[in-house]
C-alpha cells in the first residue's frame, strides 16, 4: 500500500525516453554505427568443428596480405570467467581469450584485422589451422559416460586448479528440514520430469566492440555490455593494464536479455589486435557468429512435491541437469538460483535440491531473462497445478495457502541471498487475473471434444529484484551514482547503469527529480565510462531500477541536505523548514518555507549564488548496496484455443499482473509486460534451437528464423492482451519501486501449459510444446497410450 | 569486380557514386553516406532491421545490390523528418512507448510509413500482415501496432 503522504510529481508519469527522438530518427548510436578515423576492421577464425585439437595456425599468407593476426600463442595465458558476478572463490575460469581447443562449433581460434572489411575477410581466409578432430559430445547424459572424451581435464574455481571429472562442471546439494519425514506426512506426492529448452537470446544487435590505442599506453573502449566496470576489470586482469588506463564506454544496445551480462568473447579479441598492432580496430560478429555465442540454459528437472489433504506442502525434491555447453559461465550461480527460485515459490518445510551441470560440444548456455527462473518455475506451476487437481482444490486457491508472500522469507539469488518479503501484491493479482480471465467458467479439463478446444490456465512467478541481501553472499551487488547541480539548477546524473530497452536510466532521472523537487526535464543522465563513474555491477537481475535507482536516489538525498544546507543560509531559514518543489511557471524547481512562503529562492539561482560566491559545487557522490532482494511478483491468466487437427495454439486472451511496487514509468513497464509475454509465448510455443549429433552444428545453420522468434503477425492482438499493476509499494525501495522486466516473462511457459492442460486435458512436460508435440500427445492419448489423468 | 556509376537521390540529396557489382545497398548508405540509421541485423533477410524505401517501396536493403538502384529514391530512417519536424509516425512511436531498445525501431517507422502511404486507414490485421518480416524482440509488438493505429486515426 501507497504511503498516504506519497505525493509523485515524476514518478509515474508517462514521458518520452530520452533517447526516444534519437532512436526513431536513426540517430543513436550503436557499437556497429562507430567510425573512427584509421580504424581497421577485425575477424575471427571461429572452428568448424565441435570438438578438436589445434595442432597449428599458419598465418603467414595472411600476413602477407599485410594483415595483423592474433592467434592463442600472442595472448596472456590466463583463463577467465567471462562474467564476474560471483565473488572471486566461486569463479570457474575455463576459457582464453581464444582457445587452446575447439569445444564447440563457432569457438574462436584466431583472428586478423585489416584496414578494410574486404581486407580482413580475405585475409580470414587465408588463415590455415590444422585441427585434430575429437568426438563429438552433444548429450549431457552421454557427456557423464565412464570412457566420453572428456572436455576438459582441469578448470581454475578461483585460484585453484580444478580437475573436471565425467565432464560434470559443477554439482550443488541444498538440503533444508527432513524430506523423507515430510514426504511420509503426505496425503499427496506427485512427481514428474520436466525438460526446457536450449532457446537462442535473438537480440535484434549482434555483438560488437570498437578498440582504440590511446597515447599513454591505454585503450578505449566501444562494448556491447551490460556492464561497462566488469568488461574493464577483466580487460585489465587479462593484459595486465592498470585500470586507470582502461576506459569502457557505455554503448546503446540493441537489445540484450542476458547476452551480455558477460564480456562478450569478442572484446578481448579485438583488445588484443589492438594492442599488438596499435590500430584503432572494430569488430562486429554476424548473425551466425552470434548464434554460436550463447543461449539458455536448458534444463532437465525431475520434482516431486507432496502435499497434506488441506493442501499444504510438506516437502519436495528437485533433480537438475543443465547442459552447459562448451564454457562454464555461471553454472554455479545457475544451479544456485534454480533451487533458489523453487524454494522463494512455495513455503516448503523440508526442500532438497540436487543439481549438476555438465559440459558438452554446444554453444555455450549463459543467463537469458530470469536466469533459471522460466526453467524452475515451468516445472513447479505446472506440478502445482497437478497437485490442486489431486488434492480437489482450486489451483488459485492451492497457491495462495502456499506461496512465499508477505514475512516470508525470498532466496533472490540462491541460498546466500535471503531477505524477508516487505511488500507483496500477489493476493490483489490472483483475485484480479481471475476475474478478468473469467476463472469460474473455465472448463474441467479433459472434458472437451471437437477440432477446437478451449482452455484457462495460470500460473504465477517473480523476478528478484537486484542481488542484494542483508549479509555478503556469493554475487557482488552495489551501484553508485554521481549527482551535481549545475549553475542554472539543472542536475547531471552520472551513473554507470546500463538501459537495455526497459527505460531504466528514464526511470534514474524520475527518482532524481522526485527527490530534488526538480522536473524530471531539467534531470539529464551523463553519457558513462569507467574513468567517469563509479562501480555499478551489473544490469541484470531486474536490478536496474531497485539497485541502480536505489543509489541515485541516497546521492539525491544528499544532494537535496546540501541544498538546503546553501538555502538555509540564504533564506536565514532553518534546514528542516525548508522543502523543494517543482514550479511549472518558472519550470524548476523552488525552494521555500511554507510557514514564510516569501522566503523562496529557485534552485537554479541558489546554485549560481554558490558558484559566485565561491561556496562550491553542490554534488554528492554514493554507492549503495542494498540489503532486501524483493520479488517483484507476477501473475499470467491465458485462454488459448487448440485446433486439435493441426495443433496449432491460439492466445484467445493473455492477463498479466505485475507487483513492481510504484510504477516509475507507466507505459514503459506495460511494455516490459507485453515484451514478457511475446518471449514467454516464443519459449512456451515454439523457439527452440538443435544441434546435430555428430558435427556438433546448429541445425539451424546460422538462419535466424528457424529459432522461430515470434513475429507481429503471431502475435496476440491488442484487445486479447491486458495488463494491470498491483497497488502496491516496496519499503526499501526507491520510492517504493521494484524490479518488473524478468519476471514478466518467468511464468509465461507454465500458464500456457497449464491452459492446455486444461484445454486437452494432457500434462505437457517439454518445452517447446509445439503443434507437432500436441497433435502427436493427442493421438497417443486417444489409442491410450498415455492416460489423460494424473500418474 | 566492374564498378559502375549511378546517380541517385538519398534522402532528396543528389548522389553519384561509383559501386562494384556485389556492393550492398546497406553498406553503401552505412559506411559512405554515414546514414547508420538502416541496421545490420542479419544479413540474408530475415530482420527487417536494415528497412529503407527505395522509390517508395520497402526494400531490405541488405539483399539489395547497389547498383540496382542507379535512378532512384532512397529514403533512409534520417530523412524522414523533415527540417528537424518529426514525422506524425516518429512522434506516434513515442507516444505509444514502442520503442525500447531501438535496433528495430527505424526498420518498423519505415514500414509504417510505407504501409499508411498505402492503406491510410489500416487495420490491425494490416498492420500484423505489413509488417510480419520485421522482427523485434523487445516489445512483442502490441505498442508498435497501436503507434500505427493511433497515428491513423
Ligand atoms: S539485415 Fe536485412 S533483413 Fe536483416
Ligand atoms: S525495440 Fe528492441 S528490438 Fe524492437
Amino acid at each position: 500500500m501507497v504511503p498516504e503522504q506519497q505525493q509523485l510529481h515524476s514518478i509515474g508519469q508517462a514521458t518520452w525516453r530520452r533517447d526516444g527522438q534519437a532512436k526513431v530518427t536513426g540517430a543513436e548510436e550503436y557499437v556497429s554505427d562507430i567510425t573512427l578515423p584509421r580504424m581497421w576492421h577485425a575477424r575471427v577464425l571461429r572452428s568448424p568443428y565441435a570438438h578438436a585439437r589445434i595442432v597449428h595456425v599458419d598465418t603467414s599468407y595472411a600476413e602477407a596480405l599485410g594483415a595483423v593476426c592474433l592467434t592463442h600463442a600472442d595472448i596472456p595465458k590466463i583463463r577467465y570467467n567471462e562474467r564476474i558476478v560471483s565473488t572471486p572463490p566461486h569463479l570457474y575460469r575455463d576459457r582464453y581469450v581464444l582457445a587452446d581447443k575447439a569445444r564447440h562449433v563457432g569457438e574462436a581460434i584466431a583472428a586478423v584485422a585489416a584496414p578494410t572489411e574486404a581486407a580482413a575477410e580475405q585475409a580470414l581466409r587465408a588463415l590455415r589451422v590444422e585441427y585434430e578432430v575429437l568426438e563429438t559430445i552433444t548429450d549431457p547424459e552421454v557427456a557423464m559416460w565412464d570412457g566420453t572424451e572428456p572436455i576438459y581435464t582441469n578448470v581454475q574455481l578461483g585460484d585453484q586448479e580444478l580437475s573436471i571429472e565425467h565432464n560434470i562442471a559443477v554439482q550443488r546439494t541444498i538440503e533444508l528440514g527432513d524430506i523423507e519425514h515430510g514426504f511420509a506426512n503426505s496425503a499427496v506426492i506427485l512427481e514428474r520430469e520436466f525438460a526446457t529448452s536450449r532457446i537462442y537470446h535473438a537480440q535484434m544487435e549482434t555483438k560488437g566492440v570498437v578498440c582504440r590505442p590511446e597515447s599513454d599506453g591505454g585503450i578505449t573502449v566501444w562494448p556491447t555490455a551490460q556492464s561497462i566496470h566488469n568488461v574493464r576489470q577483466l580487460l585489465g586482469e587479462i593484459y595486465s593494464l592498470p585500470l586507470h588506463k582502461i576506459n569502457v564506454k557505455r554503448v546503446p544496445i540493441g537489445g540484450t536479455f542476458g547476452s551480455s551480462i558477460q564480456m562478450n568473447s569478442v572484446i578481448p579479441i579485438c583488445v588484443g589486435l589492438t594492442l599488438k598492432s596499435g590500430k584503432t580496430i572494430k569488430l562486429v560478429t554476424t548473425r551466425e557468429e552470434d548464434m554460436y555465442d550463447h543461449v539458455r540454459y536448458p534444463s532437465r528437472i525431475r520434482l516431486k512435491l507432496g502435499a497434506t489433504k488441506d493442501g499444504l506442502l510438506t516437502a519436495g525434491h528437485m533433480h537438475a541437469l543443465s547442459d552447459i555447453g562448451a564454457h562454464n559461465t555461471q553454472a554455479f550461480a545457475f544451479l544456485s538460483v534454480l533451487s533458489g527460485w523453487w524454494a522463494s515459490l512455495y513455503k516448503l518445510p523440508a526442500m532438497k535440491f540436487e543439481g549438476k551441470a555438465v559440459y558438452t560440444n554446444k554453444t555455450p548456455s549463459c543467463a537469458m531473462q530470469g536466469f533459471g527462473n522460466p526453467q524452475a518455475t515451468f516445472a513447479v506451476e505446472s506440478l502445482m497445478d497437478d497437485l490442486a487437481d489431486a488434492l480437489g482444490i482450486d489451483p488459485v486457491e492451492f497457491r495462495l495457502r502456499n506461496y512465499v508472500g508477505l514475512g516470508g522469507t525470498f532466496w533472490g539469488q540462491g541460498p546466500s541471498v535471503q531477505s524477508i518479503v516487505l511488500s507483496d501484491g500477489v493476493p490483489e493479482l490472483l483475485e484480479k487475473g481471475m476475474e478478468k480471465i473469467g476463472w469460474p467458467g473455465r472448463p474441467v479439463s479433459g472434458s472437451q471434444t471437437g477440432r477446437y478446444r478451449r482452455g484457462i490456465g495460470m500460473a504465477r512467478g517473480f523476478h528478484t529484484s537486484g542481488a542484494g541481501a542483508p549479509k555478503p553472499g556469493e554475487v557482488i551487488d552495489y551501484s553508485g551514482a554521481f549527482i551535481k547541480v549545475n549553475e542554472d539548477g539543472t542536475v547531471d546524473v552520472v551513473h554507470a547503469l546500463m538501459d537495455h530497452g526497459g527505460g531504466t536510466l528514464d526511470a534514474i532521472a524520475k527518482i532524481v527529480a522526485e527527490e530534488l523537487g526538480i522536473p524530471s526535464d531539467r534531470i539529464g543522465i551523463s553519457p558513462a565510462d569507467t574513468l567517469t563513474t563509479v562501480y555499478d555491477v551489473v544490469t541484470h537481475a531486474t536490478r536496474g531500477v531497485y539497485a541502480g535507482g536505489g543509489a541515485a536516489h541516497k546521492a539525491a538525498r544528499k544532494v537535496k541536505a546540501i541544498l538546503l544546507d546553501y538555502a538555509s543560509r540564504v533564506l536565514g531559514i532553518e534546514t528542516n523548514a525548508l522543502v523543494i518543489e517543482p514550479d511549472e511557471t518558472l519550470g524548476q524547481g523552488v525552494i521555500y518555507c511554507p510557514s514564510f512562503p516569501e522566503r523562496r529562492i529557485t534552485v537554479g539561482a541558489l546554485a549560481k549564488l554558490c558558484q559566485t560566491n565561491s561556496w562550491g559545487s553542490i554534488a554528492a557522490v554514493e554507492s549503495l548496496r542494498q540489503v532486501n532482494c524483493p520479488p517483484a511478483y507476477v501473475a499470467y491468466f491465458v485462454e488459448v484455443e487448440v485446433d486439435t487437427e493441426t495443433g496449432s495454439v491460439r492466445t484467445v486472451r493473455a492477463v498479466i499482473g505485475s507487483d513492481c511496487g510504484t510504477v516509475v514509468n507507466p507505459d514503459l513497464a506495460v511494455g516490459q509486460l507485453e515484451g514478457g509475454l511475446s518471449k514467454g509465448l516464443g519459449y512456451a510455443l515454439v523457439e527452440d534451437n538443435s544441434w546435430e549429433q555428430e558435427s556438433g552444428r546448429l541445425l539451424s545453420k546460422g538462419f535466424w528464423v528457424d529459432g522461430k522468434t515470434p513475429a507481429m503477425s503471431e502475435s496476440p492482438l491488442l484487445e486479447d492482451i491486458d495488463t494491470f499493476f498491483a497497488d502496491s509499494y516496496e519499503p526499501s525501495g526507491p520510492f517504493g519501486a521494484k524490479g518488473i522486466g524478468e519476471a514478466a516473462t518467468n511464468p509465461c511457459a507454465a500458464a500456457y501449459g497449464n491452459a492446455l492442460y486444461n484445454a486437452l486435458g494432457i500434462r505437457f512436460t517439454e518445452l517447446p510444446i509445439t503443434p507437432e508435440r500436441i497433435v502427436a500427445s493427442m493421438v497417443a492419448a486417444e489409442s491410450g497410450a498415455t492416460k489423460a489423468v494424473l500418474v | 569486380m566492374t564498378a559502375r556509376t549511378i546517380n541517385l537521390n538519398v534522402n532528396g540529396e543528389h548522389k553519384e557514386w561509383s559501386v562494384a557489382e556485389n556492393d550492398l545497398l546497406l553498406t553503401e548508405l552505412r559506411e559512405r553516406e554515414g546514414l547508420t540509421g538502416a541496421k545490420y541485423g542479419c544479413g540474408i533477410g530475415e530482420c527487417g532491421a536494415c528497412t529503407v524505401l527505395v522509390d517508395g517501396q520497402p526494400s531490405l536493403s541488405c539483399l539489395v545490390l547497389a547498383q540496382s538502384v542507379d535512378g532512384c529514391d532512397v529514403l533512409t530512417i534520417e530523412g524522414l523528418a523533415r527540417g528537424g519536424e518529426l514525422d506524425p509516425l516518429q512522434i506516434a512511436f513515442l507516444d505509444q512507448a514502442a520503442v525500447q531498445c531501438g535496433f528495430c525501431t527505424p526498420g518498423m517507422v519505415l514500414m509504417g510509413r510505407a504501409l499508411l502511404n498505402e492503406i491510410p486507414d489500416p487495420t490491425e490485421k494490416d498492420v500484423r500482415e505489413f509488417l510480419k518480416g520485421n522482427l523485434c524482440r523487445c516489445t512483442g509488438y502490441s505498442s508498435i501496432v497501436r503507434a500505427i493505429l493511433t497515428h491513423r486515426r
